[in-house]
């Protein structure tokens, strides 16, 4: 296989191991909002604080690997996408500065809980407008990007920025779940199933609306119908799962939902990429046309082969350490 | 007044850099500390030394987590501020930080959480050994980073084919004519960073009377970690000086305020000047005649290169490099001077007893993180006019991004990170002035938790206490 997808295959890679682990930290950020009583947000931001960082890096490693193997695309894309990036970032910087003050301050823990939430759902609605933003496509010239900063914002990117905030908080959930704090307990069994469903109908519209706004994307889309078919029926699929997952009314400790999330988010992600493949600048560039020169490849990948299997093995470990249901704090 | 694009980037990214790189100086400093102090207390069992981790982790939690915050941030930089310098030099420095990500930043994210919280979950052994690898993280972080600045600063490895470039030799590119001496010499930087910090903390309890048994220990141990390192960073700094001097002239040239083709014989040493740029001259100067010769040319009458070699297009400003390089140095020499006295009041017996000397550990508490940024900005704007020297001119390096966008992004970032420094600080003025968690007078707390070796609460998280 050639390089130059190989490298695109291990950014994908990373972006998705990116949006399922940051995912649920953000998601459960996000709920944080729904939750009154400061022990259990003690319990629910614990179930995180030895994660986040790792889960954080996966976004890193995703933007180091596109300026490394391509370049060109990155030095288009980043300016590109430069509002929604800087809100991301520093929402994401935020929300890192007020989980560990959070744990350090006594008196203004709901005020730093308020930043930790907004931090987390801006940060998340941001990616969604970057996702939006590359299905509409981006203006270039020669090797740089001519539009404006605000191209990227219109009704549909905000739609996608829904969508995944939507997605994200489906994964919070279903981690929550796993760590002996089922939605249903949490907020009552109908505000549980009311987050797949809304999850379902917001990515279903953007589909659609998808479709709509970029002929290319359909073109791409409609090459594939069975892969594109196979998607729609497994998200449909574990959507119900985990509708009765997280709706029922007793609920033990399982990883399933997050599971199950994890896979609807996949399907998407999975979606995003046959209706963009080959571009990495839709639609102007294939990442055959801006990939970097095959020394540049072989040693990236070589490195990434070597030490990938290392960073998940002990990431692994570090979750292992932290397994099990998350105890509720004493009272201080 | 018409805003230039190219400074807005420039400021964004140096401001962004700066703030930045102030975190990760004393992560790797503390988590030098907390290696030593935790590995003395596996060997000794004394408990003042698991006093001193838990206090120092802390500290050390909140540089890590600004550190983080603000580091995913320089990961997009490259575009935000500079896209055309990662559209030529992608290939080339991008490999060497996926690098960094693979082999540094998810070794430190994989086992800060052990580090942090899990102080009850796991063994003391293996407790150690993530703190160790927390440690091992930082260095090989900071090695990555310096290799690919160093790339920027004396290229090598690597043809230029339509306009790009193309590494034909990955060794020459990481291990290039400035990244041996600068890897260590940043190193060292942090290391001597950490222990005036610590050190300085440590003092100020001594002078307020209180947790003396910690702060002696503290200043002990911080001040045995800076007599050490200052001793290899003259060392080291006298290589990085001799390698630039024949790699990047100019900034050296810079670095040491001289003008002229070649100077008066002997040549003075400059501690202060007020460059006139435009004229090609100093307008005021305070200097010691014969000093500059036997300094900069280890002879009695030696000349010294001014900056006049080099083209005025190629210059880089002269008065930030010299007050970046005389900051940096001027501090070593206190530095040196500190130390000394240390050991001479340490033989004596009166290191902890010595008011005025105490507070000078006190003044001594920024001094490493100002030598650091004296430092890299010598480097940086000792590069000037080029973002990689010889190759590509800053100029041409830029993102396009309208002015008016990147002026609002930059105000954004200033006001954002303020916060952080304000909370950071805040926090950390708090724990320092709660000072560390006296210990129960006995490891009875341990036993009845049942919960192993640990016996003080970890105060990293109140969340984090194990279940009854």
């Amino acid at each position: 296989m050639d390089p130059a997808v190989l490298s695109a295959a291990f950014i994908a890679f990373a972006l998705a191991m990116y949006a399922v682990l940051d995912g649920f930290d953000l998601g459960v950020g996000a709920l944080l909002l729904f939750e009154k009583d400061e022990l259990t947000r003690d319990q629910m931001v614990t179930t995180i604080a030895p994660a986040w960082d790792g889960n954080e890096t996966w976004l890193i490693m995703a933007a180091i690997v596109l300026l490394a193997a391509f370049p060109r695309a990155y030095g288009i894309l980043v300016p590109a996408f430069y509002i929604p990036v800087i809100i991301m970032l520093l929402a994401l910087g935020l929300r890192g500065i007020a989980f560990e003050f959070r744990m350090k301050s006594s008196g203004r823990r709901p005020s730093w809980d308020r930043v930790f939430t907004v931090g987390s759902l801006l940060a998340g609605f941001m990616q969604g407008c970057i996702v939006g933003g590359l299905i509409q496509g981006i203006k270039v010239q020669g090797d740089q990007f001519a539009g404006s900063p605000f191209d990227v914002f219109s009704p549909f990117s905000f739609l996608c920025g829904v969508g995944v905030v939507l997605a994200y908080i489906q994964l919070g959930a279903g981690w929550l779940h796993h760590k002996g704090l089922p939605l249903t307990d949490l907020r009552g069994h109908v505000f549980a199933r009311a987050i797949p469903v809304a999850f379902a109908l917001l990515a279903a519209a953007a589909g659609v609306a998808a479709v709509r706004i970029q002929p290319q994307f359909a073109h791409a889309w409609s090459e594939r119908p069975l892969l594109l078919g196979a998607l729609a029926l497994v998200f449909i699929a574990v959507d119900g799962a985990s509708l009765r997952y997280m709706g029922a009314r007793r609920s033990v400790p399982a990883l399933a939902p997050f599971g199950f999330a994890a896979l609807m988010l996949a399907c998407g992600f999975t979606g995003l990429l046959v209706g963009l493949f080959p571009y990495i600048v839709p639609f102007k560039f294939t990442l055959w046309q801006v990939a970097a020169p095959a020394a540049t490849q072989i040693f990236l990948l070589s490195g990434v082969a070597a030490v990938t299997p290392v960073v998940l093995a002990y990431l692994s470990f570090s979750y292992w350490v932290f397994r099990g249901p998350t105890p509720k704090p004493e009272a201080t | 007044m018409t805003l230039d694009p190219e400074i807005l980037a420039r400021i964004q990214f140096g401001f962004t850099i700066t703030f930045h790189i102030i975190f990760p100086t004393m992560t790797i400093g503390l988590s030098l500390f907390l290696v030593i102090v935790e590995g003395l207390y596996l060997r000794t069992q004394e408990r003042l030394f698991l006093q001193l981790y838990q206090f120092w982790l802390n500290i050390f939690a909140m540089t890590f987590v600004v550190g983080v915050v603000t580091g995913i941030v320089m990961s997009f930089m490259f575009g935000l501020s500079f896209a055309r310098f990662a559209q030529t030099a992608g290939s080339v420095i991008g490999p060497l930080i996926a690098m960094e990500v693979l082999t540094a930043f998810f070794l430190e994210a994989g086992f800060i959480g052990i580090v942090l919280f899990g102080l009850n979950k796991v063994g003391p052994k293996l407790h150690f050994v993530a703190t160790c690898m927390v440690f091992l993280g930082t260095i090989t972080s900071a090695t990555w980073i310096v290799a690919a600045n160093s790339w920027m600063q004396t290229p090598a490895g690597f043809a230029v084919q339509g306009g790009r470039l193309v590494v034909t030799n990955w060794w020459d590119v990481i291990i290039n004519p400035s990244m041996l001496y600068r890897v260590p010499h940043t190193l060292m930087a942090a290391f001597l960073t950490g222990a005036f910090l610590v050190t300085g903390i440590g003092a100020l309890y001594l002078l307020k009377g209180v947790h003396l048994a910690f702060a002696r220990r503290t200043v002990s141990l911080g001040l045995a970690i800076a007599t050490v390192c200052i001793g290899m960073q003259v060392f080291l700094g006298d290589l990085v000086y001799t390698v630039m001097i024949q790699h990047q002239p100019a900034k050296m040239q810079a670095a040491e305020g001289f003008w002229e083709i070649d100077s008066e014989s002997p040549a003075p040493y400059y501690w202060f000047v007020i460059p006139d740029q435009k004229n090609q001259r100093n307008v005021f100067e305070i200097k010691t005649p014969v000093l500059g010769s036997i300094w900069l040319t280890h002879s009695l009458d030696g000349t010294v290169k001014g900056l006049k070699n080099t083209p005025r297009e190629l210059q880089p400003k002269m008065a930030w490099v010299f007050y970046g390089f005389h900051l940096m140095y001027v501090i070593a020499l206190i530095m040196s001077a500190v130390v000394g006295t240390s050991v001479y009041l340490r033989v004596r017996q009166r290191l902890f007893t010595s008011r005025w000397f105490l507070w000078v550990l006190v003044i001594m508490i920024p001094s490493g993180l100002l030598a650091t940024l004296g430092g890299w900005y010598t480097a940086e704007r000792g590069r000037q006019p080029f973002v990689i020297y010889g190759i590509l001119k800053t100029a041409d390096a830029f993102s396009p991004v309208p002015a008016s966008t990147l002026l609002a992004s930059l105000i954004t970032f200033v006001v954002v990170y303020s916060m952080f420094l304000a909370a950071f600080l805040v926090f950390t003025v708090r724990i320092i002035r709660r000072g560390p968690e006296e210990l129960p007078d006995s490891a009875d707390v341990a036993v009845n938790r049942g919960q192993g070796w640990q016996s003080l609460p970890s105060n990293a998280s109140p969340c984090a206490q194990p279940a009854e």
